[in-house]
């Protein structure tokens, strides 16, 4: 079991983490319960963490909560599997559905920072149609923003992460450059690109947040791979070490360990947030209300929070709050070669091909997804030989010991929009007395031909590097968007392209809940683009007297 | 024909320039090939000769007139073939992997420019020799005019400069001072060049000869800043020497630099 974790606030008393030095503090402004704050962000994550800084530096008076530890990378995070489950929500929660999502590590983080903390580092852009899927390709719904100004915002982030991607990208129209080169390919990465090679299609190195070189206090990446469990160099540009930190120098308040339970309505407006910390209910007024808490618990807090005037939930005129609920395809092809590969050595996801988000012939479905190298660490691969593959016993004890050799492919694979897969919630309640979320998960015809495809696909690519004793797993999923989807239309979405509710003129949603496709790749970029954004607009309205 | 005082400091300059040279392939090789953990046993090959280059090498600087044995001059050919041999190598090394001669294969695949160095050590060293036994030209092509070390030395600090260019990209400039070696040395090798091939001297390439040598000791405290700025910094020498940049490396702006004064004094006293 992982250690005791951090369960006294850390950022209190004036004063944060600095995630830079061990034991060190930087100065933060605090504001006081009963004060009302121009922004209270739920969430400090992909899109909570992203919208504090840019709103803080835009002048707002801004408090951000989460529910999770406010971690300094350098002496709190251990080279170990089992000590790391610290970063992941593990609170209850109900999945089913004919295809339940397994909920935890692979999908959602629970510290300051968000799910990023953890996340894998891959940072790559939509594809310019999969912003217009129903008018360009015909299937599932537009996006309100043009790919243009997404793909402006994107440059953006990647500057602020410092993004080390390929001297030129081979798919999609012409970007700039990235900040920082490319790191080396492990080889399980090269893996990739020989059997891209030999099947004739493209493959580049994967644009990753983590340090080619160094920037600030943050080293450059060492290539150790114990990324999905939290970097301790800081080479990993999470939310953690890159927006906030300019957040709080900017006059953020980040409180950590502040779970919210509901958002307070009058009069057709937000008031504040009630929320725990140090085991007592409190009150913080707010202006304006933004939630942030990723494509689960958003929606399971605009639901906890009905009342009399909203009966349904919050921002929910639409019936959507909830639905639509996307995860992405995560299947694999895994096999064995005769060189030692040790593909856990490094950043997981070293090599891509984007060539199936791209290219719209030769597929019998709707969507793209992309294909990376793999690299597990030790445990996870033991529950992906388990679980995946069916081995016990003896039989995963010799598995394991091959691990050297062991090469695999992973796809990101979109799934569309689909209103019966869904987050409500359960009777049962939560260690705060909240309700909790029950997910309900079903995979469409189109993501068993897309499953298919890939995963054929990614086995040919191994058979021709030479793999033998090839095998598929089937059934793995990873992110989660898609339930308070942005629209034109205040009947057929949640919040308009500006990411604010249609019924609620001070409530907001910045997170992955607002995608209204997912395209096959990644989406944290894409949440931080939507995210800067957003503080535009926001700023925008404020200028012209809107908000 | 005795030779003058200013070829005697000119011939100590070349060879006290292609002993820093060799000495900077010394141990810049060695610890990339320490890396490399050996994996092909002629990765010693160029330890040896860069290492019996330095040897001859400031043997020749200390003593100019020294004139004689035959072991300057194996040590010489020895240091050319090697470093030719070398260069077949790494282009091998960078073109046999997937995607061929990309750049993310030129900034992590064996450096090309590296075994040049260990080239030019060997033909200055050579020039050096042969001056100081008096000998006036190798083969078509004078030597005691200067032009030909001259021209030597121009090409190598714009190969050089061709190498920290390259892998000053792959660390994205992050620093401003990563853009120093892409801009002095180039100018005083294009003015050195300009010198040799009109047969004069201007100051200004002196200045910037000086300059370069200059530059390539700074660039030992620079790369020294940024093997620190690795994880652990210097208490974790032993990866983080391996993993920053190489610290004997900008040297070699210096170990050329010097034979391009040596070459400008010959140039100098011919006029
Ligand atoms: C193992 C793993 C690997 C991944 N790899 C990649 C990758 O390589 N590339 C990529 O683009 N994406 C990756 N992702 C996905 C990416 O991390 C998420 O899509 C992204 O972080 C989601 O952003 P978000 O803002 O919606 O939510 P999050 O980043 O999860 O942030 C939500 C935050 O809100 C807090 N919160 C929630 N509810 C409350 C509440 N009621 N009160 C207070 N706080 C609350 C949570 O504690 C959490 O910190 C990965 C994810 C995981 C888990
Ligand atoms: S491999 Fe790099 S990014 Fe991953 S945990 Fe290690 S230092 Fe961080």
């Amino acid at each position: 079991m992982p250690s005791e974790f951090q369960a006294e606030p850390r950022a209190i008393n004036g004063r944060a983490p600095d995630v830079f030095t061990p034991d060190g503090w930087v100065p933060m402004r605090g504001h006081a319960d009963d004060k009302e704050v121009d922004f209270l962000i739920v969430g400090t994550g992909a899109g909570g963490g992203t919208l504090a800084c840019k709103l803080a530096e835009a002048g707002f008076s801004v408090v951000a909560m989460d529910a999770g530890p406010y971690w300094r990378p350098l002496q709190d995070f251990a080279s170990d599997e089992t000590e790391q489950q610290k970063l992941y929500w593990t609170d209850e929660r109900i999945v089913d559905g004919d295809n339940p999502i397994t909920m935890g590590a692979n999908n959602s983080g629970k510290s300051v920072g968000g799910s990023t903390v953890h996340f894998a580092m891959v940072s790559l852009r939509m594809r310019p149609e999969h912003f217009a899927t129903r008018t360009k390709l015909g299937y599932g719904v537009d996006w309100p923003i043009c790919w243009e100004e997404m793909w402006k915002y994107y440059d953006e982030v990647e500057k602020t992460l410092k993004i080390a991607g390929p001297v030129r990208y081979p798919w999609g129209p012409k970007r700039g450059r990235y900040p920082m080169r490319a790191h080396p390919m492990n080889a399980a990465a090269e893996y990739l690109a020989r059997g891209a090679e030999a099947l004739g299609i493209d493959w580049t190195e994967t644009p990753i947040a983590t340090l080619s070189a160094p920037h600030g206090k943050a080293h450059p990446c060492v290539y150790r791979g114990f990324c999905v469990t939290g970097c301790s160099t800081n080479a990993k540009q999470s939310v953690l070490v890159s927006w906030l930190p300019r957040a709080l120098k900017a006059g953020a308040e980040i409180r950590d360990l502040s779970m919210v339970g509901r958002i307070e309505t009058k009069n057709g407006r937000c008031t504040g947030v009630h929320y725990v910390r140090e085991g007592e209910w409190r009150f913080q007024r707010a202006r304006h209300v933004v939630v942030a808490g990723y494509a689960i618990e958003t929606p399971r807090l605009l639901l906890n929070s009905a009342s009399d005037a909203f009966p349904d939930g919050l921002a929910n005129s639409s019936g959507l709050v909830g639905k639509n609920l996307m995860v992405q395809l995560n299947q694999a092809a895994w096999g064995q070669v005769a060189d030692e590969v040790r593909s856990y050595k490094g950043p997981p996801s070293l090599a891509i091909s984007e060539h199936w988000n791209y290219a719209d012939m030769g597929k019998d479905y709707f969507g793209g997804w992309s294909y990376m190298s793999q690299g597990p660490l030790p445990i996870s691969w033991a529950k992906t030989l388990a679980g995946g593959h069916g081995l016990w016993g003896q039989a995963l004890i010799d598995e394991m010991a091959r691990n050297n050799h062991s090469v695999g492919l992973k796809m990101v694979g979109e799934v569309l929009p689909d209103e019966r897969n869904r987050v409500t919630l359960a009777d049962e309640t939560d260690q705060y007395g909240l309700r909790i979320p029950r997910i309900t998960f079903s995979h469409s015809e189109n993501d068993k031909a897309m499953m298919n495809h890939a995963v054929d696909f990614m086995d040919r690519s191994l058979a021709a590097t030479g793999a033998t004793e090839r095998w598929k797993e089937m059934s793995d999923t990873c992110h989660l968007n898609g339930t308070a989807r942005m629209g034109n239309d205040p009947a057929t979405s949640v919040v308009d392209a500006d990411c604010r509710s249609w019924d609620i003129p001070n409530l907001w949603v910045c997170d992955g809940s607002v995608f209204p496709t997912v395209g096959g790749v990644n989406p944290s970029l894409t949440i931080q683009a939507v995210a800067c954004r957003t503080a535009d607009r926001i700023k925008a309205l404020a200028a012209r007297g809107e908000l | 024909m005795a030779a003058s005082r200013i070829d005697i400091v000119a011939t100590r300059l070349i060879a006290g320039g292609a002993a820093m040279l060799a000495s900077s392939v010394l141990a810049d090789s060695g610890l990339e090939h320490y890396r490399g953990s050996f994996a092909n046993p002629t990765m010693v090959l160029p330890l040896g000769s860069a290492a019996l280059s330095i040897a001859v090498n400031a043997r020749r600087s200390g003593k100019p007139e020294s004139g004689g044995s035959e072991a300057p001059t194996i040590s010489h050919v020895a240091s050319t073939a090697v470093g030719l041999i070398g260069l077949g190598f790494h282009v091998y090394n960078v073109t046999k992997r997937p995607g061929g001669l990309t750049f993310t294969n030129l900034f992590y695949g064996a450096p090309v420019g590296a075994p040049a160095s260990l080239v030019l050590s060997g033909m200055l060293g050579g020039i050096a020799d042969r001056l100081s036994k008096g000998e006036e030209e190798l083969g078509p092509i004078g030597l005691t005019s200067g032009r030909a070390v001259g021209g030597v030395v121009s090409v190598g600090i714009l190969g050089t400069v061709g190498e920290a260019a390259l892998l000053h990209f792959r660390g994205a400039y992050h620093d401003p001072f990563m853009w120093l070696p892409v801009t002095l040395p180039p100018i005083a090798a294009i003015s050195l060049g300009r010198d040799v091939i009109e047969d004069t001297v201007r100051p200004a390439t002196t200045v910037l000869l000086a300059a370069t040598a200059v530059v390539g000791i700074l660039g030992v405290g620079f790369h020294a800043y940024g093997v620190a700025r690795n994880m652990g910094g210097f208490r974790n020498w032993r990866q983080n020497i391996l993993a920053g940049p190489p610290i004997p490396a900008p040297p070699a702006f210096t170990g050329l630099a010097i034979a391009g004064l040596g070459a400008l004094l010959l140039m100098k006293a011919r006029r």
